[in-house]
Formats: C-alpha cells, sequence, structure tokens
C-alpha cells in the first residue's frame, strides 16, 4: 500500500527548481547587468560585474535557495528525493543525469580556471579614506566665516587655480577625465561622484592636496596613488582656494561637522 | 563508534595546536624574551656578574611605563583577557534583564513555566557570574601589571568613581545570590514581587555597574575634562560624562540583551539535542525559541543604536570616523555586514522552521519564499563594499574607479535603505509565526476601553515623537542652499502621521489587519524606496542633509513596528486557535540555526569590540595620551581575524564548561 502511495506521488522537482534559480541569477549578474548597467548610464560600454561581486553573489544565491529547501522536513525531503531511483519519470533521468554529468564539469572547470597560468594583475583590498593625519584634524577653512563677496571671489579664483593645476587629471568638470586620465591605472578621482570629496570635510581633501601621493601613512599600505604634493608648488591659501573651487566645479558639498551637544 | 570519537579528538586535538602556533608566529611572540636570554647568557662569567650586580645596586628606581606578559606583548593579552570578560559580562548584565521580565509574566499570569525558565537562567547566571568576576581581577591585574604608567593616569581621574564601581559590585554580588537563593522562599503572594524587587534591584546594579565602566572606555576615545597638553584634571564629573559614554551605554544594553537571548537559545539546543524525552524536548524547543524571541527583538533596534554611536564617533572626531568607516576599519565592516546579515538569516530560519510545528501555519508559508528573496537581496546589498576588490584587467573594462553596483550598493544611503527593509521583513516573520496557530479574532470592541486608551495612546506617543523630529528640522539653522531639501523629509514624517492616525481608526473599526498593512507599505515606500533614491539625491546636492534623513527613516520604520505591534496584541487576543503549539517537533536544522545565531553574535561582539578600541590606533587616551609601547601597531585583518577566533573560541569553551558546571547541580535536585 505504502509503495503504492510512493509510486503515485508526484515527482518533486525543487532541486531542479534550484539549480534554475541559481542559473537565472548567475545570467542576471553576468549578462544582463552590464549591458543594463551601459543603457542605464549612457555607457559606450558594458560595466561587466567585478569577479569579487560575482563570487559573493552567487554564493549568496545558492545559500538562499538551500535555505528555501530545508524551512520544513517536507520541503528538504522534497528536494533530496530527486536524488532517489527516477523510475518509470523520463525527464527526471534526464535531469539526473545532466546533474551527475555538470558536477564533475564543473569541479574541473572551477580546478582548471583557478590554476592554469595566467597573466592577470593581482586584485587588491582597496580602502576608502587613508587615516588623516591629527595635525589636519582640527583645521578649518580660513575662508569659512569670510562675506559672501570674499568667498565668492576665493572661489573664482580657487576655479581658476584648479583648472592651471588640477584640470590635466581631474578634468575640467572635476569629473576626472582630464587629458591626462588615460595615462593612470587607477584613474584620478571623479570628483562629481557623491561618494568621494562629499563624503569628507574640507581638510581632508586639503590634506590630500598638500601631502599628496607621497604623504599618505604607513597603515594599509601599498597605497595606489599618483597625486603628487603640492605643498611645495601651491600655498595653503592657495589649496584653500582651490578646494573651494573644486566643489564648486563639481556641484558637491563636503562633510559637514556635527556639533558636539551633550 | 569510540574509535570515531577519538579520532575527531585527535584532530580537534592537531588544529587547535596548529590554531595556537599560527597565532604565536604570526605576533612574533617572545622577542623580548629572547633578547633578555641572550643578554644574560653573554654576562656568563662570575666576575663580571657581580660586577653587573654592583652597578643594578646603584642604578636608582624607575617606574616602568610598560611591561610584557613572560614575553608576550601586553596589548594581546589585555586584548584577549578584556573580551572575554566582556563577553562575559555581556551575558551576566543582559540575562538579569529579561530574566525578571519572564518572571514577572510567570507571576502575573500565573505560569508555572515561566518561572522554572527563569529559575533555570538564573542557575546560569549564577555559574558564570564568577567567571566574569575573575575575569574582571585577571584584567585589572594585567593592566596595572603590563600598562602601569597608563594605569597611573586613569586612576587619577577616576578613582572615586572606582570606588563606587566596588560598592556596585558588592551590590550585584547581594542582589544576584539573595535573588537567586529566596527563589522557594519568596514563592507566593507578596513575596514573589518582593522576590521580582530583587531582580529589580539586580538590574539596577549590574547595569550601574557597565556604565560606570563604560566611561573610562569611552574617555580614552572621547577624553573630556582634562588639559590636552599637560594631563591636568579639570573637572572630574565631565571626565566621567564624556561625549561617547551614552552611546555606548545605549549600543551596550540593547547589544547585551541580544547576546544574552542568542546564548541562551544555543543552550536549549544543545540541550534540546541532546534530550532524551518528549517532555525534555518540548520544555528546550520552547526555551529556545525564547531566546531567539529575546536576542532577535533586542537585535531589531541594534542597528539604529549602532548607527547612533557611529555619527556620535564622527562627531567627536571625524578622523575617527573616517577611519572606521572608510579607512583602515572599512574592510572589517564587511566582515561586520556578513555576520549581522547571516544573523538576520538565521533568525527568519528558525521561525521558519518553527513554523512546521504549527497547525494552520500552511496559510502563511507561501510568503516565505518572498520574505527569502527580499532578506538576500538586501544582503547581498549590505555586503557590497564601496571600494571592491578590482584587477588592474577589471578597472580598464569598467573605465572607472566604481562599478555601478558598488557605486548603488556600496554607500550609506543604500545601506540605510535595506537594513530597514532587513528590519521590517524580520518582523514581518515574526507577525506571521505569532498569527500561525490563530483562527477566527475577536473583534476589537470586545478588548473593552483598556485596549482603546493602550491604541490611541501608542499611536499618540509616536506621533507625538514624529512631531518633536519634525519641529526640531524646521528649526535648524541651515543655509538657503540646503534648506528646501528638508521638505521632502517633512513630508514624509506628515505622510507617516497620516497613516498612522488611519491606522488607529481601522484598527477602532476592526480592520487591524489592513492598518498593519497600510502602515507596512507606506514605511517601506517611504524608507526604503523613496529614502534611497533621496539618499543619493543628498549625497550630491545637500550632503548636510543626509544625517537627518537616516534619523527620519528610522523614526517612520520604529514608529511602523511600536504601532503594528500593539495591533497585532489585540488583533489576535482571544483569538481562536487553530491547532495549537506541537512543543518539541522542530527539526535539528533549527537547533543549528541557534547555534550559529550564538557564534556568530560572540563573533560579531569580538569584531565591534576590536574596531571600537581600536580606532584609537595609537593612542592610550585620544589626543592626549600616546601608546608609546612595542606593541601599539595597528592589527592587520589577518591578525585581527586570528585572535578574534581565538577569543570566540576560548569564551565558547569556557562557556561550555561553566554551563555543563552549573547543570551538575541541577542533575541532583531538578526543579518542577
Amino acid at each position: 500500500m505504502a509503495k503504492k502511495k510512493m509510486a503515485n506521488k508526484k515527482n518533486s522537482y525543487s532541486m531542479i527548481m534550484v539549480v534554475v534559480s541559481v542559473l537565472i541569477v548567475f545570467v542576471i549578474i553576468k549578462v544582463i547587468a552590464p549591458y543594463a548597467f551601459m543603457i542605464l548610464l549612457g555607457k559606450d560600454h558594458t560595466m561587466p560585474t567585478p569577479s569579487t561581486l560575482m563570487l559573493w553573489y552567487m554564493i549568496l544565491a545558492i545559500l538562499a535557495c538551500l535555505v528555501y529547501v530545508s524551512t520544513s522536513d517536507l520541503k528538504w525531503a522534497n528536494f533530496l528525493s530527486f536524488i532517489l531511483p527516477a523510475g518509470d519519470d523520463k525527464f527526471k533521468a534526464l535531469f539526473q543525469k545532466m546533474i551527475i554529468i555538470a558536477i564533475p564539469l564543473l569541479v574541473g572547470w572551477f580546478v582548471y580556471s583557478g590554476t592554469v597560468p595566467g597573466t592577470a594583475s593581482p586584485v587588491e583590498l582597496r580602502i576608502q579614506h587613508p587615516t588623516l593625519p591629527q595635525e589636519f584634524e582640527k583645521m578649518e577653512n580660513p575662508f569659512l566665516h569670510a562675506d559672501e563677496a570674499t568667498k565668492r571671489k576665493c572661489i573664482e579664483e580657487g576655479k581658476h587655480l584648479y583648472q592651471q593645476n588640477c584640470r590635466p587629471c581631474h578634468g575640467s568638470k572635476a569629473d576626472g577625465n582630464g587629458p591626462f586620465a588615460n595615462a593612470f591605472r587607477l584613474r584620478p578621482i571623479n570628483f562629481t561622484d557623491p561618494g568621494t570629496i562629499a563624503t569628507v570635510v574640507e581638510a581632508f581633501a586639503f590634506w590630500r592636496i598638500k601631502e599628496g601621493g607621497p604623504g599618505l601613512p604607513g597603515v594599509s599600505t601599498p597605497w595606489d596613488s599618483a597625486m603628487p604634493a603640492w605643498k611645495d608648488v601651491l600655498t595653503d591659501t592657495q589649496i584653500w582656494k582651490i578646494i573651494m573651487g573644486e566643489y564648486a566645479t563639481a556641484e558637491v558639498q563636503a562633510r559637514q561637522r556635527e556639533e558636539m551637544e551633550h | 563508534m569510540n574509535s570515531k570519537k577519538l579520532n575527531f579528538k585527535i584532530v580537534f586535538t592537531i588544529f587547535l595546536a596548529l590554531f595556537l602556533v599560527a597565532l604565536t608566529v604570526n605576533t612574533g611572540m617572545a622577542e623580548e624574551g629572547a633578547e633578555e636570554t641572550v643578554a644574560v647568557e653573554a654576562s656568563g662569567d662570575a666576575g663580571e656578574v657581580a660586577e653587573a650586580e654592583e652597578e643594578v645596586a646603584s642604578v636608582p628606581y624607575e617606574e616602568a611605563e610598560y611591561r610584557n606578559f613572560f614575553g608576550i606583548d601586553g596589548r594581546l593579552i589585555v586584548w584577549i583577557i578584556s573580551q572575554l570578560h566582556l563577553l562575559f559580562a555581556a551575558f551576566v548584565l543582559a540575562v538579569p534583564l529579561f530574566v525578571v521580565i519572564i518572571e514577572a509574566i510567570g507571576a502575573k499570569s500565573n505560569q508555572i513555566k515561566f518561572d522554572n525558565l527563569a529559575r533555570e537562567l538564573t542557575k546560569l547566571l549564577s555559574t558564570a557570574f564568577a567567571t566574569t568576576a575573575a575575569l574582571g581581577g585577571l584584567l585589572a591585574f594585567a593592566l596595572y601589571g603590563l600598562y602601569p604608567g597608563f594605569m597611573r593616569y586613569m586612576t587619577d581621574v577616576f578613582h572615586p568613581y572606582m570606588f563606587v564601581y566596588a560598592l556596585c559590585f558588592f551590590g550585584e554580588v547581594f542582589f544576584l545570590y539573595a535573588y537567586y537563593y529566596s527563589w522557594d522562599l519568596l514563592r507566593t503572594g507578596t513575596g514573589k514581587w518582593v522576590h521580582v524587587f530583587l531582580g529589580v534591584m539586580l538590574n539596577v546594579f549590574g547595569t550601574t555597574l557597565m556604565m560606570l565602566a563604560n566611561s573610562w572606555a569611552t574617555f580614552m576615545m572621547a577624553p573630556a575634562g582634562i588639559d590636552m597638553k599637560t594631563g591636568a584634571i579639570l573637572d572630574r564629573g565631565a571626565a566621567f560624562h564624556n561625549f561617547l559614554w551614552m552611546p555606548v551605554n545605549i549600543h551596550r544594553i540593547i547589544a547585551n540583551v541580544a547576546f544574552g537571548g542568542f546564548v541562551v537559545g544555543a543552550y536549549a539546543a544543545v540541550k534540546f539535542m541532546g534530550s532524551k524525552t518528549e517532555e525534555d524536548k518540548a520544555h528546550y524547543d520552547w526555551m529556545g525559541y525564547i531566546g531567539n524571541f529575546i536576542g532577535l527583538a533586542a537585535f531589531i533596534p541594534l542597528p539604529f543604536a549602532g548607527y547612533y554611536l557611529g555619527r556620535e564617533i564622527y562627531s567627536a572626531s571625524p578622523v575617527m570616523g573616517n577611519i572606521m568607516m572608510g579607512g583602515a576599519f572599512s574592510w572589517t565592516f564587511i566582515i561586520q555586514a556578513i555576520l549581522i546579515g547571516m544573523m538576520f538569516v538565521g533568525g527568519n530560519y528558525y521561525l521558519w522552521n518553527g513554523m512546521a510545528r504549527i497547525k494552520g501555519a500552511e496559510r502563511y508559508t507561501p510568503y516565505i519564499k518572498y520574505i527569502n528573496i527580499v532578506i538576500f537581496f538586501c544582503f547581498a546589498v549590505w555586503l557590497t563594499p564601496h571600494n571592491l576588490p578590482l584587477s588592474g584587467e577589471e578597472r580598464a573594462l569598467i573605465g572607472e574607479q566604481y562599478h555601478p553596483f558598488s557605486k548603488f550598493f556600496g554607500v550609506m544611503a543604500a545601506k540605510n535603505a535595506v537594513v530597514n527593509l532587513l528590519i521590517l521583513s524580520t518582523f514581518f516573520s515574526f507577525l506571521l509565526y505569532r498569527r500561525a496557530n490563530k483562527g477566527q479574532t475577536m473583534p476589537f470592541k470586545s478588548h473593552g476601553n483598556g485596549a482603546k486608551i493602550t491604541m490611541v495612546f501608542t499611536v499618540g506617543i509616536t506621533i507625538a515623537y514624529l512631531a518633536w523630529y519634525a519641529m526640531g528640522l524646521k528649526g535648524q539653522d541651515l543655509s538657503e542652499v540646503v534648506k528646501p531639501y528638508m521638505s521632502p523629509l517633512l513630508t514624509c514624517i506628515t505622510i507617516q502621521i497620516i497613516a498612522l492616525i488611519c491606522a488607529l481608526f481601522l484598527t477602532l473599526a476592526n480592520k487591524g489587519k489592513l492598518a498593519q498593512t497600510l502602515l507596512f507599505v507606506v514605511a517601506a515606500s517611504i524608507s526604503v524606496v523613496y529614502f534611497w533614491y533621496y539618499g543619493f539625491v543628498l549625497m550630491e546636492k545637500a550632503n548636510m542633509v543626509l544625517r537627518f534623513l537616516s534619523v527620519t527613516q528610522v523614526s517612520i520604520v520604529i514608529s511602523t513596528l511600536i504601532v503594528n505591534t500593539v495591533i497585532d496584541v489585540f488583533l489576535f487576543k482571544n483569538a481562536k486557535e487553530v491547532g495549537g503549539i506541537q512543543w518539541g517537533k522542530i527539526p535539528n536544522r533549527a537547533q543549528y540555526a541557534l547555534l550559529l545565531l550564538c557564534v556568530a553574535i560572540v563573533t560579531l561582539m569580538g569584531l565591534m569590540g576590536f574596531i571600537r578600541s581600536g580606532l584609537r590606533m595609537n593612542w592610550h587616551i585620544y589626543g592626549y595620551m600616546q601608546d608609546k609601547s612595542a606593541g601599539a601597531f595597528t592589527p592587520s585583518i589577518a591578525y585581527m581575524g586570528w585572535v578574534v577566533s581565538l577569543i570566540v573560541f576560548l569564551f565558547l569553551a569556557l562557556v561550555a564548561v561553566v554551563f555543563w558546571l552549573g547543570s551538575l547541580y541541577g542533575r541532583k535536585e531538578k526543579h518542577v
């Protein structure tokens, strides 16, 4: 009786559904996303998903599927039942064979791609903001409390100084597309991106301009910065003006300090 | 079978040995000790030794600034001991908080099972308490022994509070043992409430104790009340009530409760899997559920408290803030994101598996797949870093510094949106779990005037808070350029207030479910969808307003959670039960989820402890007293990983031993 019941029971394809779901996620991230970003952001090339993210997102996709199929005993049994004999179900038998062949192929591909000699440059962990030395922390823009007319004048002077000194790399629109930009492995920062200079206080920008790449701290080395140190070329006042002009050109605002209140 | 066990033991011992050897190699332990040995060997000649002795006798006594621990760097020792002490202390402080509540629920509802649970948890508490105290003593010795110069100054500043600390410790000991040993004596009537009072006093002393110690740690991060050049003590009260003191207090209290809940959950899981009888299984299943409930309930507001603390760290020092979120410590926050994501997944997974033991839950199980997708999507966004590790080729293909995934998912606007969605989804899972067993509901009218008053009061309070915050926003002194960007926030708060009023009327008109749906939809639309987009607008145009956006976002979500909880309580009060909960009929998978939650939160606390303390970089007292010892470097992520793993392992091993010791007594005298 029980055997008959088992035989009549419809086969569960939840394992296949899991495989299909993972494949769909893979296709979305690997194939669709690069084109979607190209169209949405108006680029002339695709934006391929970085390998690190591919790995992380695929791990999450597999984990999500496994979590779902094990949320009850029944679902878990259905998921595992796919490896039981297929009986008369030809589709199931076909899928089983496909899975059995696919697993060693996948493992082989991973082993091959992981060990085959290549010339890829190493992946580096990057840190957004180097640690600002303490002597710069409390620095304030000397024109912060100036009247509006003086501020406007400083911004105009700053814009001029910016175009003279910074434009070759950071671009005339502060978008990181200066004429020299393509020569760098790590392109110059795009200041119009709200995730860059808009997230730091002005004192931070002051330090980066004044000390440049050579002044970066020992912590978290090696740094990837071709920024020259401008302290021997520009005066402090000029640097502050450049900062004002740079934020104005990029149309973003610097992080504002919060009041310390009890 | 036995040989298999033996193999496991051998493998485990080898693993442990390798682990410790690797740690030793990493830290370059015993280097200083080695130098001393060489020095002694070099002066082997007897005459020279005598001369050296004479020289030593004539050298005047000098106060040491730093010492090492038998050749091991003092910083490593203090790190391990203080973290272990903190983990035990978190458990000892958190458990009484909810034990008293559980006991009070039992006393009020006359359900003995709550009383038994409270008592069992207190038993764990009393055994863990001695270990906490011993580790605390060890920490004090380590600090005074290894950092005498620094501790001399700390003692100068805080010595009056140290006596208060000792007094509170006595108070805690007294009330803990009075609470534990008077359980039988004060079992009934007024006695029971006297007993609850003892528990409350235990909490008062315990929390005060923690807050006192917090001020010393936060003083080191944001010193106040001293002259920053000479170190002269100007205002001891200000040094105690320093800028980061309250944010850390709030964050620690909530985190401790979450931690305590998950540790209790793991204890119950181990007991459940080892139970032989159905009765024991049912008991420990229920205990695990309560542990997870407490853990998740405290875990839900924790990101808000964390955000508040982080923001205050930024205010105290933008440099420290940048080091934390965008600098040397930014990658540790990716690890934090993974752990937090795992905890949300684990907590939900436990609830979903738990629904299998509730008849009637099948009505709600189809929702699980959607919640699962949402949670994993949020997890993916939550852990996407702004600075992706890219190879040179990838960078060239992308053509700019940030890939769109890291640009749109990697910044705070996105993170804040998804963490709010994670919280709303987990809360939704909770609601489904709660109603799985419930059938036909009773009309709201049947709950009497008390229910009406509670509803009106809750909605009134949340609206009052939102209105107060909105007024604050209006009164902000901002430039004319930035000001217009505040108005969408005010509009969103107004929409939420209107939604809350509508929800109140809908609930009173017996449409509680519709009211809940309305609040969910409004909160998700504003706090997740709209604010995700608006966050980017603000980042670009009015960075200054971002900080108000986050608080508005949180306020809207919190008001939804509070009002929806109260609606749910009345909605399903006295509702017909569909089939009852079959305690004990939960798969072992769910128990492993509880274990995962425990390991994850212990690791999380270890990691966050490292970040909070490490942010000072090479300062004992930030901006005033530098750490000039040999070990004053910021550890690499790998080194941090080794040490935090060791701490997690030591803590779990110690807890297992302590709980096992506690259970020896219970075996002889089982309380019924």
